[in-house]
């Protein structure tokens, strides 16, 4: 037999017994032929277009699925982002054309669509700033469609008024959809290097530089991880991470293979695989608990951000290894609230927003996920995008603010979403203000690249 | 066989160039559509890849459980490349590689077959296509 009893048993332990799945694969779209001075006309091209690509997204993938027995959670659609094609339409025509995308997102049959986007690291054109003025009413509006906003670059430095029309938009939208635990604020993502080509929503997109259509796909399996870890027992830590990195290693084959199938029946190219290891809320799916296994108490004690430095390092070496078509994010995403173990921590009080901010600086994303008081003033919110900023800037990284100011709740309060989304607890934040800071505005300038210490 | 809209209308294009002043929409279609039919042709109709899928199925042993996978494979004209078991006490696990190249069926009617056997019989069987082990396993 070709292949042994161990390794077929292997694979399927993995997709049975410890969640393994592709988390994403994400059907990549340009809207850049779809803009015409007449709004309605705009309308019927991006729906078309959407429907003629998009059409057969999940039938393709759930065939895929069953081929090879290894389900696809999820099946979504990123755009190009919004603000440039249609760059001469107002906050009104924005809603619109968003209305029309929610549309078409439910008629694919997918659960979202992400690309609701602006790059204004640099600073705004008028488009830019109707749309970014748009984006809370198109959340409360919209049930599929998830926003994001690149605020800062290593390249042009941070631009600090753009953070703070950003935390303003945040709180707004918190406030539109109070009655939904601030839903919206989970479909909105602030972003310092923001990767043109990341299969993970909230925060992807297709990039200006990516073809028509393209398929990118976005890998899972903490629980494989876990489990792997968990077998080893007691050994140091070059061996373990050198089992991280089999392990990871297999995965990512399985996704590219994965990923390559369900381009091929939509007859697109295969763009990247995004090896990040995704948590969700079921049980044993949770980076928290592999930090666990690797031997700190609880997320949040010291040596926390040493552990997970070392296994998003041991992710991306095998993921490279394993494939040339490496991309998007790929490290390790720390959401609270889709991680159960995560959401323990904080719940027992271990992981303060300050350690998770640290952690932040070696793994792949940033504070996601992270619900915080209602009354917290837009200035602090504004000071703690800016610091994540700083870490990505700085270290020539993605960084990312997915954060819900929870209207009307406080500290020992909670969001829940259910899904995939999850349950955050509320986190304090510093009372201390940042106002006087990020009210000077303008841009913090670009970082020298030497002397990195 | 999958022709872009691109391909079709460059080959439509090439069929209008071709009759010049004669071109109407009737003989540019049937240009077309035999450009399409010898296109089809000159392909291989099936990869020649084989189309090996490995049968997984585990669970309590009772008589006719291999019996009853087998026959149903057959049925589908499966051909059973490589067959191995083992039972740890009651419990047994069983894995074949199975060429389905020549099956009248497709993979997915071929698991739906399975998904009835595994209901009747309460074990597990699950069917994958080989690549997913080549692609896990070896570099």
């Amino acid at each position: 037999m070709n292949y042994n009893f161990e390794e077929i048993l292997e694979t399927i332990k993995m997709t049975e017994i410890e969640h393994f799945d592709i988390r994403t694969v994400t059907l990549g779209i340009s809207l850049r032929d779809c803009i015409d001075r007449n709004v309605e006309v705009s309308k019927q091209k991006i729906y078309d277009k959407i429907i003629k690509y998009g059409s057969k997204h999940v039938k393709y993938a759930e065939e895929i699925e069953a081929n090879f027995g290894i389900s696809i959670a999820n099946k979504r659609v990123s755009i190009t982002p919004i603000s440039i094609p249609f760059d001469s339409y107002k906050t009104d025509e924005f809603i619109e054309i968003a209305k029309v995308l929610d549309k078409a997102a439910g008629e694919i049959g997918i659960d979202y669509l992400a690309g609701y986007s602006a790059l204004v690291q640099k600073g705004f054109t008028n488009g830019e700033m109707e749309m970014i003025n748009s984006i809370p009413f198109v959340l409360a509006e919209t049930k599929r469609i998830t926003a994001s906003v690149n605020v800062a670059s290593t390249k042009a430095g941070i631009n600090m008024d753009a953070i703070n029309i950003m935390s303003e938009k945040i709180k707004q939208t918190a406030e539109l959809t109070k009655d939904d635990d601030s839903i919206g604020c989970a479909k909105l993502v602030v972003f310092a290097n923001i990767p043109e080509d990341n299969p993970f929503v909230a925060g992807a997109f297709h990039g200006v530089t990516e073809p028509e259509a393209v398929l990118n796909v976005g890998i899972s399996g903490p629980g494989v991880v876990l489990d792997a870890i968990k077998n080893a027992g007691s050994v140091d830590l070059q061996q373990l991470a050198e089992l991280i990195k089999k392990t990871v290693f297999k995965t990512t084959r399985a996704g590219e293979l994965i990923g390559r199938k369900v381009a091929e029946k939509h007859g697109i190219p295969f763009g990247i695989i995004d090896i990040s290891l995704a948590p969700t809320p079921a049980k044993g799916d949770s980076i928290a608990d592999i930090l666990v296994a690797m031997g700190v108490e609880d997320v949040g004690a010291h040596g926390t951000t040493a552990a997970l430095a070392m296994l998003n390092d041991a992710v991306k070496k095998a993921g490279l290894m394993a494939s040339s078509s490496v991309g998007g994010m790929s490290g390790a995403f720390i959401p609270v609230s889709e991680d159960e173990g995560m959401i323990k921590a904080v719940e027992r009080g271990n992981l303060s927003i300050e350690k998770l901010e640290a952690m932040t600086s070696v793994c792949s994303v940033g504070l996601d996920m992270v619900a915080v008081p209602g009354d917290t003033p837009a200035t602090t919110i504004a000071g703690i995008i800016a610091d994540e900023c700083a870490i990505g800037v700085i270290n020539d990284k993605t960084t990312s603010v997915r954060i819900i100011p929870a209207y009307g709740k406080s500290v020992g309060e909670s969001v829940d979403y259910g899904g995939l989304l999850g349950l955050a607890p509320i986190m304090a934040v510093r009372e201390i203000s940042s106002d006087r800071f990020v009210k000077r505005g303008g841009r913090i300038p670009a970082p020298m690249r030497s002397l990195t210490n | 066989m999958n022709i872009s809209d691109e391909k079709i209308r460059e080959i439509a294009l090439n069929a209008i160039k071709e009759l010049g002043d004669n071109a109407n929409q009737q003989n540019v279609k049937e240009v077309v559509e035999e450009t399409i039919k010898k296109l089809g042709n000159s392909l291989p109709e099936k990869s020649t890849d084989m189309d090996q899928v490995i049968l997984t199925s585990f669970g309590l042993n009772k008589p006719g459980v291999i019996a009853a996978i087998t026959k149903a494979l057959s049925e589908a004209n499966c051909d059973i490349s490589d067959l191995s078991q083992k039972l740890m006490g009651d419990f047994f696990t069983m894995i074949m590689i199975v060429n389905t190249s020549n099956s009248t069926l497709s993979l997915n009617e071929i698991q739906n077959k399975m998904k009835k056997i595994s209901d009747e019989m309460k074990i597990k069987i699950m069917m994958q296509h080989e690549e997913i082990f080549k692609s896990m396993h070896r570099i």
